[in-house]
């Protein structure tokens, strides 16, 4: 979080644009990554992109493990290796807790 | 301060594009433009473009070209533009083949990616300040040569 306390710079509003403004993509992409076709391993190229769309930001956020544990989900797909559900779930976990940590943060 | 550097910022990540430009802007960056896919850049690109380009390597999932592709294009219509990478790809050989196709920088996203990034402005900026001082220096002597031309044929002609 260390970038938005930068930009926001104290302004509470400020802080709260940044937030909602990851939270417009993290939240609607774990629900896509929570999908039945993802689950079941499926459609191994849409969580790819998924992962790739997501990685970025968790790590401009600061969140350096969930970053790695995606990196390493998307170089194992790209590398044609199955993503299964035991690869997945600690990520969705992770996720799930920083949507709500950010979530938090705008009460 | 304000600096006087045009700045295209090319990414289809928009909480990232936001964080960056407003970091920019914050750094005494004014003139940003956005663009969300290298296509709408490329339309707007012009010989001798003076923008930096600060440019996503994985711009879009539904076939759109990608930042290397982007890169080609730009250097082959405006050679001396300068563009620096900005990806969430971690790839040393993206890296590489980027810095060969004529990058400037390749910075990889992230909170420090976005520090690191307003210092690769500053050089560009720092570019741009010495280039339009040795322009305006050489602008200075052809008009001192002229002017000493003029009088020596002034004093010929009136003698």
């Amino acid at each position: 979080m260390e970038i938005i306390d930068r930009l926001s710079a104290g302004d509470p509003e400020k802080r709260c644009y940044y937030i909602n403004l990851f939270l417009e993509v993290l939240e609607p992409e774990l629900k896509r990554m929570q999908a039945d076709d993802i689950l079941t391993g499926a459609n191994q190229e849409l969580l790819r992109q998924i992962l790739h769309k997501l990685k970025s930001q968790v790590q401009t956020i600061g969140e350096h493990e969930t970053h790695q544990s995606m990196n390493a989900l998307e170089l194992k797909i790209s590398k044609g290796q199955r993503a299964e559900a035991y690869d997945l779930s600690p990520i969705i976990e992770q996720l799930t807790v920083l949507i709500r940590n950010l979530q938090q943060q705008l009460e | 301060m304000s600096k006087n550097l045009k700045i295209a910022l090319v990414d289809d990540d928009k909480p990232n594009m936001e964080v960056l430009h407003d970091f920019l802007v914050r750094s005494g960056y004014h003139h940003i433009e956005k663009y969300y896919n290298g296509e709408d850049f490329l339309k707007s690109l012009h010989l001798h473009d003076d923008r930096a380009v600060v440019l996503d390597y994985h711009l879009s999932e539904s076939g759109g070209m990608n930042g290397l592709e982007v890169l080609e294009k730009i250097k082959h219509a405006s050679p001396n533009t300068h563009v620096i990478f900005y990806s969430g790809q971690d790839s040393l050989d993206i890296a590489v083949e980027s810095l060969k196709c004529g990058a400037d920088d390749y910075i990889v996203k992230s909170a420090a990616g976005v520090v690191l990034l307003k210092t690769a402005m500053d050089k560009v900026y720092q570019i741009q300040v010495l280039k339009s001082k040795e322009k305006r220096s050489q602008i200075l002597s052809w008009a001192f040569v002229a002017l000493w031309i003029l009088t020596i044929l002034a004093f010929t002609i009136f003698r």
